[in-house]
């Protein structure tokens, strides 16, 4: 069946940044602002862009994941013409099964996935961005601008800009420079790790960076200065608006403290929603000695403790005595009588026994430090748990 | 696979809920912020393996048709076989006040539906309950007792009408007379009026109604079975039961939620109770909120005080707001500095500045539906 244009979503990568919380499951199934896990919002943006054939690239810790996916009911790409497919690395007729090296030869892997489709074009997603985009105008310019590939990009301070793949551009507004990960930056002009190239153009250098032996097979490292060096025309698709890279730790905190200020993201506008798997658990439920000030809770909590400034997942209990100041708690977390949780997060099933310190409020001049508890972890009564520590559970039982 | 098939009365209303059903059938009034009562009947069918579902329909069903979509929520939109059946009036030629006068003329409307029913057993579910049954435990009940049928009785005090019906227990568990609580004594187990019945027999009581001109289920079809010599096994099911009957009901039940026992009966992890999804957000309290005792919704906005209530999805309730004892339905928008004391509002009511309404526990004041004070 023909589209003009379908995406594929990049999941495989370990996202070793985070590590005690990805120890279990792939990065994109992070469970993020209360209601939402990180794929969310690509899964959601495009079905409110109209693509409506997503891959979805699986490698690192699948099953959560894939679980998650499942029909792509939630984000209403359960259709017969189309919809999300799961994509893990496969072994081919008489060769061995390959890992995915790197970004682009996850997709070159796939090649003939997204032939299938014939489309014209091809939009490439990463799943560690929280953000609402709408693919389709990204998609218009791309046409109009009649470039190969059009690269999101967005401003950021340019003390930062050294995390990113930083560019400039031309007279015409074409990209004419780009650095992945510069030490020196000389521009704020950020790529936000989304692309849309013309699929033909982009099957060729797929080819031809695989036969390349000292390529890393990566879209920002390789693929883009490849094309840009031959002379492709590369345009900027200027993002304004909301757009948090959660990689790390810290990031991941800031942005869960960003749900505390809803008008940023805006997730309640009706007609760009974000779509997640429901867990079907009651309503929250709210107890007589429960305290709770500047917070986002969720469906199947039960709170009979404080909590301020922090957000919370499905099904997280909070108990009598309980503080929970500055902090993330995951779903399905229990934060025991008097315990004390502050500037945390808390990872998905984790215990949190009677009285134990997670954490501490940062002293007015010092750092910020976050305290980590991975998945499934059990914090003993009465332990501690010091500012920036992390701490997770080595294996399963 | 299970042999049971399942059937849901959702075609009869109560007149005590007044303005609560003017727009809706009881079984899908809204309840415990985020169902809809006949979610109760259909999660504990699916729960049980039940993969067929006919839901008997008549009038404003409009509001039951959007929350049931084709089923998908409950795991009822099948391709092959079964599924979920809507069953709108069929209009029959013997039917002619247009709305059906007791449960054995609805069944009979749909005779041929029923006599094609594929399994040998069929549970009859009220849409207007709140209960979460083990019909899997129910039914190997039901086969161990080798009735034809079951009554599903509940040891609590129930049912606020008074036309409800009682077994007196012959010998352990099983009953050969019936009561109405208006004609006696509490003696003997309240039914729920859910029963699992043997198909045969159910097609035998419709005929013998049909052919008879009877209308109802107990005092007929059930009656008459009994003093043929028949016997009803009796399953008592432990846990919170409710059937709305009155606003007095609706108001009760949506309170006695609060109590985290009567949650645990509802909801149990094992049992889930499946509803329609809504994509929302998580709620957002402000700095100025403060909330106790009270179940909250998805979706909601809240900066302002709220002490035992129930509100469901997207509720907003503004800074100075105080609500007490309130069920608050879906999208109603309460202003700043508004008082709200014992009030039912409806789907997307809108109150502005500084409104003060107060009902009482026993008489709530009931807003209706997109209502603007």
């Amino acid at each position: 069946m023909k589209k003009e244009c379908i995406a594929m979503l990049l999941a495989g990568g370990q996202g070793s940044r985070l590590y005690a919380l990805t120890s279990k499951a792939a990065k994109p199934i992070i469970p993020f602002g209360g209601k939402y896990r990180i794929i969310d919002f690509p899964l959601s943006n495009c079905a409110n862009s109209g693509i409506d054939v997503v891959g979805v690239l699986t490698q690192y810790q699948p099953l959560h994941l894939n679980s998650y996916i499942g029909s792509g009911q939630p984000w209403d790409l359960d259709i017969q013409s189309g919809g999300v497919y799961i994509l893990p690395p496969y072994q081919g007729y008489g060769q061995k099964g390959r890992w995915f090296s790197g970004t682009a030869n996850a997709i070159y892997q796939n090649i003939e996935f997204v032939d299938m489709w014939d489309p014209e074009y091809i939009l490439v997603l990463s799943g560690d961005h929280i953000y609402k985009m709408d693919y389709s105008d990204m998609l218009s310019q791309h046409k109009e601008s009649g470039a190969d590939c059009t690269i999101a990009v967005i401003r950021v301070p340019i003390a930062e800009a050294s995390r990113f793949g930083i560019m400039d551009t031309d007279s015409r507004g074409f990209v004419c420079r780009f650095t992945e990960k510069p030490q020196a930056p000389e521009s704020d002009l950020a790529s936000m790790g989304i692309y849309i190239f013309t699929w033909k153009k982009l099957r060729e250098y797929l080819i031809a960076d695989e036969a390349d032996p000292m390529s890393d097979k990566d879209f920002g490292k390789n693929i883009i200065p490849k094309m840009l060096a031959a002379g492709e025309k590369l345009w900027p698709y200027s993002f304004e608006g909301y757009w948090r890279d959660v990689g790390t730790i810290d990031s991941l905190w800031e942005a869960n403290m960003d749900m505390l200020t809803p008008e940023l993201i805006d997730l309640y506008n009706k007609m760009w929603p974000i779509r997640s798997r429901s867990p079907k658990k009651p309503p929250q439920f709210i107890g007589k000695s429960a305290v709770i000030k500047n917070s986002v809770i969720t469906e199947g909590c039960e709170i009979y403790g404080l909590v301020e400034n922090s957000v919370l997942g499905n099904s997280v209990t909070v108990r009598r005595g309980a503080k929970v100041i500055g902090s993330v708690l995951m779903p399905g977390c229990v934060i025991g009588k008097n315990a004390k949780i502050q500037y945390a997060v808390i990872g998905e099933g984790a215990v949190v026994e009677e009285g134990a310190v997670i954490g501490a409020v940062p002293e007015n001049s010092g750092k910020r430090s976050i305290a980590t508890v991975g998945p499934d972890t059990v914090i003993e009564a009465k332990s501690l748990v010091k500012a920036g520590a992390m701490v997770y559970a080595e294996k399963e039982a | 696979m299970t042999d049971l098939y399942g059937i849901i009365y959702a075609y009869h209303s109560y007149a005590g809920l007044n303005d609560l059903v003017s727009d809706r059938t009881s079984a899908s009034l809204p309840f415990c912020s985020r169902y809809r009562l006949i979610d109760f009947a259909l999660s504990s069918m699916t729960n049980a393996g039940i993969r067929d579902v006919g839901i008997v329909m008549q009038r404003n069903y409009q509001s039951l048709l959007d929350h049931l979509e084709g089923g998908k929520d409950w795991d009822l939109a099948r391709s092959g076989q079964g599924g979920l059946r809507l069953m709108p009036p069929y209009g029959t030629h013997d039917l002619d006040s247009g709305e059906y006068r007791g449960c054995m003329e609805a069944l009979a409307a749909m005779r041929s539906y029923i006599s094609d029913i594929p399994k040998n057993s069929v549970v009859l579910f009220r849409g207007d309950l709140a209960i979460n049954i083990d019909l899997k435990d129910a039914y190997k009940h039901h086969l161990a007792s080798g009735k034809e049928i079951t009554a599903i009785c509940t040891d609590k005090a129930f049912d606020s009408g008074s036309d409800c019906v009682r077994f007196i227990e012959d010998q352990k568990g099983v009953s050969r007379h019936m009561h109405f609580r208006h004609t006696s004594s509490r003696e003997g187990l309240e039914s729920t009026e859910v029963y699992i019945i043997q198909k045969s027999l159910l097609v035998e009581l419709v005929d013998w109604s049909r052919k008879n001109g009877k209308l109802h289920f107990h005092r007929d079809a059930l009656a008459r079975y009994l003093r043929n010599g028949g016997s009803v096994n009796l399953y008592v099911h432990k846990g919170y039961a409710a059937h709305i009957c009155s606003v007095a009901d609706y108001y009760a039940a949506n309170l006695d939620m609060l109590s985290s026992r009567y949650r645990a009966d509802l909801f149990p992890e094992e049992r889930p109770v499946y509803t329609k999804g809504r994509s929302s957000v998580s709620t957002f309290y402000g700095s100025t909120a403060k909330v106790s005792n009270s179940l909250i919704a998805d979706g909601c906005y809240i900066e302002g005080e709220v002490e035992n209530c129930v509100l469901f999805r997207g509720v907003r309730v503004a800074k100075g707001a105080v609500l007490k004892d309130c069920v608050i339905m879906q999208d109603t928008s309460v202003g700043r500095d508004s008082q709200l004391t014992c009030v039912i509002a409806d789907k997307d009511v809108f109150f502005s500045v500084g409104i003060v309404l107060t009902g009482s526990r026993s008489l709530p004041l009931y807003v209706p539906k997109g209502k603007e004070i």
